[in-house]
C-alpha cells in the first residue's frame, strides 16, 4: 500500500499544483465526514478529533515539503496524515481496530504514525510532539541531512511547557523545525482570549528570538507562501519559525463535546469562510481549472474514501494475541 | 581500578566510537564534565557536536532525545538527578515507552536515560529519592540498576546496543568508588534481564538492588565465617525481570530475604515477593519471606536521620541471622 | 436532488448507546442548509442538536419525538443534492467490537475429609509452605503438630520431630465410640436377619447396583423417597461409610471406577461431603477379612443391612437383617430372594 503521490510547489503555479491542492483538501473533508459518519453509528470506538473547516493548514504546509522531511502531529491529526501522503485505508483500518490497520488496532486516530512519508505520529498528549520533532530536527542537523520538521500543534499546546523547552532549543541550537500552529481559537472549550495575556500569539516567538509570521489558515495559499519561507530558512540553517495559522473548527473538540462555548453566531460566521469553495473560486476565476474538473475532483476524494471504508470494513480485525510481544522491538542477536 | 563513573565514561566511549550515531546529552555534560564527573573529558575528546550541553529543560532534552532517537539516532540523556525524570515524565512514559506499541511497530526508541539516584549525601527529600518502581511499572521500559562499576560497563553497552528506552539507575554513593571486581577491559557486553548469583550458599537467599548488593556482601562474609553461607542474587535489570535463579536457590535454601533501598510501599522488591508467592518454589519455603527497604518517608536531612531512613549493614545482619534461627 | 441521506441517531460520546429524540426543528417539505439545526436528541441529561450535513430537503420523518433510538438508526429521511458520507452496514458486517473469547474458569474440586465428632482438633494452624506440603506426603495431619516457631508457627523442625500415632489414635477411638453407638441402637429394633448362599460370580459394583434396583422395586418397603447404599471401608482412622446414591443408575463401569476412587480416599481419611449423608442401607463386604458371615447391623435410619462373606469354593454367603416395625419376615425374605435371582441372571 504505497502513498499517494504528492506535488510539492506554489498551489496556482500550474493546473496540477491546483488539482492537488484541491484534491487534498477535499480528501481531508472527505474523510473528516465520513469517520464523522461511522462514529455516529457506533462503528469506531472511543472518540474522534474532527478537523473540518481546517484542511487548508496541513495542505498548503505539506506542498512546501518533500517526502523524507518529517511531521510531528497532534490528536486532531487525520488531516496532517492525509496531507503528507497517508494510505486512506490503513487508516480507516486504523479507527476500525483492523489488523492491517497503520498500528495494527493498537494505536487508534491519535497514534497514527507512517513512516513511509516521514509523518512520525500523532500524538494524544497535548505538546507531547513537539520536543520530539526539535529531536528530529537535531537528528538531522547533526546527520546533515539537509532535511526539515515541521511540528503541528494548536493553540494550546503553546502554553504548555514542552512547547517553551522545545522552542527555546530549536532557537538555540538553530533546528530545522516549522513550529506550526493552527489556531484554531479553542483548546477544548478555554478561548485563545482567556488562555493568552496577549492578542496575537505570534509575539511569543520574539521571546525565544524566533521569527514568527501570521497567516490565513484558511487559505491554503497564504500558507503555502509562508511554509516555503520558513522551509528555505530552516535549510540554510537559519533555524527555527513560527507559524500561527488561523483558523476554525466547525464540530467540538471531539464527538462528546456540546459547543457550550460558543455561539452559533461563531460557527456560522467561520463557515462562510471554507477554504475549500473559497480556493474553488479562485482557481475557477483564474481557468487554472474548470467547473466541471474541480467537482470531478470532489468526485474522486469521496471515490476514493468510499472505496478505503469498503476495503477496510472487510478487512480482518486486530488479534490480541501477540500484544506481550509487541511491547519491545525485538533485540538482534 | 576503574571507579563507576570512570566505568560508565568508558563504556560510553566506546559505544562513541563503534557508532556515530551515539551522542550525549544533558545538563552540565559537555564542558563542566558532569555534575558527578561521569562525562569527565568526553566534551573535549568528542567535541560539541556529540556532547551537547543543554539549558535546564528535563522535559525538552528528553523529548528531543525521543525524536532523535526515532530519526536514527543513538541518543543518552542524562538527568542531573532522578528526581527531576518528574519533569520529564510524558516524554518517557508516555511517549518513548509506548511508541513502539501504540504505533504497531512502525517506529521505535533506541534511547538510554541515565540518572543518579539514591540517599546518603546529605542533599535531602528532592534529590536523594529511589524511583525505581516508577519506571519498572511502566510496560514499554527496560529498567538497569548497577551495582558495581564492572556490571555499570557491561550493562551500559549492552542499554545502548538495545533497540528499546531504557532507564539506567545509577547510584550517587557509587560514583567515586571502585567495585570489588576490576572492570574488565575491551567492549564485552552483559546482557540485559539476566540476574547475577553474586555468591552462592545454601541457608537462604538474599535478593538485592543496587547499592544493598554491597551492604549485603559484607554480611555475607560476616555470617560465613560463622558458617551461615548465603546465596546473594543481584537481578541487575529490574525490568525485565530474571527470577530463575531465585526460584532456584529457594529451593534449596528455603528462605528469602529481599533488600532494596526505596521506601516499601510499592516499591520494586515487591515484585520478587509476589512472583515468588505465586510461584512452584513457594512449597519450597520454610520461612516468611522478609523484606528490608526503605522507610515510608522522604529522606530527611540530618546525616542520622538520612540513615535510618533506609536499610543498613546491621539491619541487614539482624535480619539474615533472625531468619536462619528462627526458622529451622 | 438525486441522493436520499437518512440522518441518524448519532453517538456522541464513549458509552452512549441510545438517545432520546425530543423534537423537530423542521418539518416535511423544509429546504435545509448544511450546518442547519435538524433535531434535538438528549442523553446521558444533556441536551445536543444535529445538524444538516448538506443542503437539501426533508423528505419524511421517521421517528417520533420521545422515541428511544439506538445509535446508527434513522431519525430523518432527507435528499440532498450532494452525496453525503453515509456507510449503512447494517449490524453484521459494521462490527468493530471483538469478543474476546475467555477461557471458562475450570471448576477446582475439593475433597473435604470426613468430620470427627468427638475430637475437637485445631482446625487454624500456621506451618510454613514446606511443612505444609510434606506433612501431607508424609500422611502426617499437620493439626497435630506441635508449634515452637515464630507466632506459632510450624516450622519444619517441629515436623521432623512429629510423631504420627496420638491423634490419629483419638480420632480412631471417636469413631469407635460412633460405631459402638450405633450398634447399640441397633440392638433396640426388633429386627430379623437371613442369609443365603449364593453360587456365582459378582464384584461388589454388581452386588450395590443389585441390591439398590432390589429395593427400588420394593418402594412399600421404603421409608426414603431415594436409594443409597453405604459401603463400610476401614481406614486408618476407623470405619469410613462413603454413600453411594442410586448406584443401580450408574453403568457398571462407572460404579466399578468410582468405588475404586472414593476407597481409596476414604482410606485415607477423606470422604467427599457429598458422599456422607443419604444412606438408606448399609453393605459391609466381609471378604477383605476372610470371614464367611457376620450378622448385618441396623445403622440409625436404616432398615436394611447387608454383608457379604467368603465360603471357600466361590461360594458367597449373603445376610440380610431387616427393621421388623417396617418389613415383615416375608419381605425380607423376598428381598433376599430377588437379590440372590439378580445376582445369579
Amino acid at each position: 500500500m504505497s502513498a499517494h503521490p504528492l506535488i510539492m510547489g506554489h498551489p496556482t503555479s500550474s493546473p496540477e499544483h491546483a488539482r492537488h491542492a484541491l484534491l487534498y483538501m477535499w480528501r481531508i473533508r472527505k474523510f473528516e465526514e465520513a469517520v464523522e459518519d461511522l462514529f455516529g453509528r457506533g462503528m469506531m470506538h472511543g472518540t474522534m478529533h474532527l478537523s473540518i473547516g481546517q484542511e487548508a493548514s496541513p495542505t498548503g504546509m505539506c506542498m512546501a515539503l518533500t517526502l523524507q522531511d518529517q511531521i510531528t502531529s497532534t490528536h486532531r491529526g487525520h488531516g496532517h496524515c492525509i496531507a503528507k501522503g497517508a494510505d486512506l485505508t490503513r487508516m480507516i483500518a486504523e479507527l476500525l481496530g483492523k489488523e492491517i490497520g497503520y498500528c495494527g488496532g493498537r494505536g487508534g486516530s491519535m497514534h497514527i504514525a507512517d513512516v513511509e512519508t516521514g509523518n512520525l505520529g500523532a500524538n494524544g498528549v497535548v505538546g507531547g510532539g513537539i520536543p520530539i520533532a526539535a529531536g528530529a530536527a537535531l537528528a538531522s542537523k547533526m546527520t546533515k541531512k539537509g532535511t526539515v520538521v515541521v511540528s503541528f500543534f494548536g493553540d494550546g499546546a503553546m502554553n504548555e511547557g514542552a512547547f517553551h523547552e522545545a522552542a527555546n532549543l530549536a532557537a538555540i541550537w538553530k533546528l530545522p523545525l516549522i513550529l506550526f500552529c493552527e489556531n484554531n481559537k479553542y483548546g477544548m472549550s478555554s478561548s485563545t482570549e482567556k488562555a493568552f495575556a496577549i492578542d496575537n500569539l505570534a509575539e511569543r516567538g520574539k521571546g525565544y528570538g524566533i521569527p514568527a509570521v501570521n497567516v490565513d489558515g484558511n487559505d491554503v495559499i497564504d500558507v503555502y507562501e509562508q511554509a516555503e519561507i520558513a522551509v528555505k530558512r530552516a535549510q540554510a540553517g537559519e533555524g527555527p519559525t513560527l507559524i500561527i495559522a488561523e483558523t476554525y473548527r466547525w464540530k467540538g473538540h471531539s464527538r462528546s463535546d456540546k459547543n457550550l462555548y460558543r455561539t452559533k453566531e461563531e460557527i456560522e460566521e467561520w463557515r462562510e469562510l471554507d477554504p475549500i469553495p473559497k480556493f474553488t473560486a479562485k482557481v475557477i476565476k483564474s481557468k487554472l481549472l474548470s467547473k466541471e474538473e474541480c467537482e470531478a475532483i470532489a468526485q474522486e476524494a469521496t471515490d476514493a474514501i468510499i472505496a478505503a471504508v469498503n476495503e477496510s470494513v472487510k478487512a480482518k480485525p486486530a488479534d490480541p494475541a501477540g500484544l506481550l510481544e509487541a511491547v519491545f522491538k525485538k533485540v538482534s542477536a | 581500578m576503574l571507579t563507576m563513573a570512570e566505568a560508565i565514561r568508558e563504556a560510553m566511549s566506546i559505544a562513541f566510537d563503534e557508532r556515530p550515531e551515539v551522542f550525549l546529552l544533558g545538563e552540565d555534560v559537555g564542558i563542566y564534565g558532569g555534575a558527578f564527573g561521569v562525562s569527565g573529558d568526553m566534551y573535549h575528546r568528542y567535541g560539541a557536536e556529540r556532547v551537547l550541553d543543554t539549558p535546564i529543560a528535563e522535559l525538552g532534552i528528553v523529548g528531543a532525545a525521543v525524536g532523535a532517537a526515532l530519526s536514527g539516532m543513538r541518543p543518552i540523556v542524562e538527568i542531573q538527578f532522578s528526581d527531576f525524570t518528574a519533569q520529564a515524565m510524558d516524554q518517557i512514559a508516555n511517549q518513548a515507552a509506548k511508541i513502539h506499541f501504540m504505533l504497531g511497530g512502525a517506529l521505535h526508541v533506541p534511547m538510554v536515560l541515565r540518572t543518579p539516584q539514591g540517599s546518603g549525601t546529605g542533599a535531602a527529600a528532592q534529590h536523594s529519592q529511589n524511583l525505581e518502581p516508577w519506571f519498572a511499572s511502566v510496560p514499554g521500559l527496560k529498567v538497569v540498576v548497577p551495582s558495581n562499576p564492572a556490571d555499570a560497563k557491561g550493562l551500559l553497552l549492552s542499554s545502548i546496543d538495545d533497540p528499546n528506552p531504557v532507564i539506567f539507575l545509577e547510584h550517587k554513593l557509587l560514583y567515586k568508588i571502585p567495585g570489588r571486581e576490576p572492570v574488565p577491559e575491551g567492549s564485552e557486553r552483559i546482557p540485559l534481564g539476566v540476574s547475577k548469583v553474586v555468591r552462592e550458599g545454601k541457608d537462604l537467599t538474599i535478593v538485592a538492588t543496587g547499592i544493598m548488593v554491597n551492604k549485603a556482601w559484607e554480611v555475607c562474609e560476616k555470617l560465613s565465617t560463622e558458617g551461615i553461607s548465603i546465596t546473594l542474587i543481584d537481578p541487575r535489570t529490574i525490568s525485565p525481570l530474571d527470577m530463575q535463579p531465585v526460584y532456584e536457590s529457594v529451593d534449596k535454601t528455603g528462605r528469602l530475604l529481599v533488600v532494596q533501598e526505596g521506601p516499601a510501599q510499592a516499591g520494586f522488591i515487591n515484585e520478587v515477593i509476589a512472583q515468588m508467592a505465586g510461584s512452584a518454589s513457594f512449597g519450597s519455603l520454610i520461612a516468611p519471606i522478609k523484606r528490608l527497604a526503605g522507610m515510608n518517608i522522604p529522606i530527611p536531612y540530618a546525616p542520622q536521620l538520612e540513615k535510618a531512613a533506609v536499610p543498613q549493614i546491621e539491619d541487614i545482619e539482624i535480619a539474615a541471622r533472625e531468619i536462619v534461627k528462627n526458622w529451622r | 436532488m438525486s441522493f436520499k441521506y437518512p440522518v441518524v441517531m448519532p453517538k456522541m460520546s464513549m458509552t452512549m448507546e441510545t438517545g432520546e429524540l425530543i423534537n423537530f426543528h423542521v418539518k416535511v417539505g423544509d429546504h435545509v442548509k448544511s450546518g442547519d439545526i435538524l433535531f434535538e436528541v438528549m442523553t446521558d441529561k444533556i441536551d445536543m442538536e444535529v445538524d444538516a450535513p448538506a443542503d437539501g430537503v426533508i423528505e419524511s420523518l421517521v421517528a417520533e419525538p420521545g422515541a428511544i433510538i439506538e445509535i446508527g438508526k434513522p431519525v430523518l429521511i432527507m435528499l440532498t443534492e450532494t452525496e453525503v458520507m453515509a456507510f449503512d452496514f447494517g449490524s453484521e458486517e459494521g462490527e468493530t467490537s471483538q469478543v474476546i473469547e475467555k477461557k471458562p474458569v475450570e471448576p477446582v474440586e475439593v475433597t473435604i475429609a470426613q468430620p470427627t465428632p468427638a475430637i475437637v482438633l485445631n482446625e487454624k494452624v500456621k506451618a510454613v509452605p514446606k511443612a505444609r506440603t510434606e506433612a501431607m506426603a508424609r500422611g502426617i495431619d499437620i493439626r497435630t503438630i506441635a508449634p515452637t516457631g515464630p507466632d506459632n508457627t510450624i516450622t519444619m523442625h517441629d515436623l521432623g520431630n512429629a510423631r504420627v500415632d496420638p491423634v490419629i489414635s483419638a480420632r480412631q477411638k471417636a469413631n469407635r465410640a460412633l460405631v459402638a453407638k450405633a450398634i447399640e441402637n441397633s440392638r433396640s429394633i426388633a429386627q430379623a436377619s437371613f442369609s443365603r448362599k449364593v453360587n456365582s460370580e459378582f464384584d461388589i459394583a454388581m452386588l450395590i447396583k443389585a441390591w439398590a434396583k432390589t429395593l427400588r422395586s420394593r418402594p412399600d418397603l421404603a421409608i426414603h423417597t431415594n436409594i443409597g447404599v453405604a459401603l463400610i471401608i476401614e481406614s486408618k482412622y476407623g470405619s469410613a461409610l462413603p454413600v453411594f446414591k442410586d448406584p443401580d443408575q450408574l453403568s457398571h463401569e462407572d460404579l466399578t471406577s468410582l468405588i475404586a476412587r472414593t476407597s481409596e480416599s476414604a482410606i485415607d481419611g477423606k470422604v467427599p461431603l457429598a458422599m456422607l449423608t443419604g444412606a438408606t442401607t448399609t453393605i459391609f463386604d466381609l471378604r477383605a477379612y476372610s470371614m464367611n458371615s457376620a450378622t448385618p447391623l441396623l445403622f440409625p435410619n436404616q432398615i436394611t443391612s447387608l454383608t457379604i462373606g467368603d465360603i471357600g469354593n466361590l461360594e458367597k454367603n449373603i445376610s440380610l437383617t431387616i427393621d421388623l416395625n417396617f418389613c415383615d419376615f416375608y419381605d425380607g425374605a423376598m428381598l433376599l430372594d430377588a437379590l440372590i435371582a439378580s445376582l445369579t441372571k
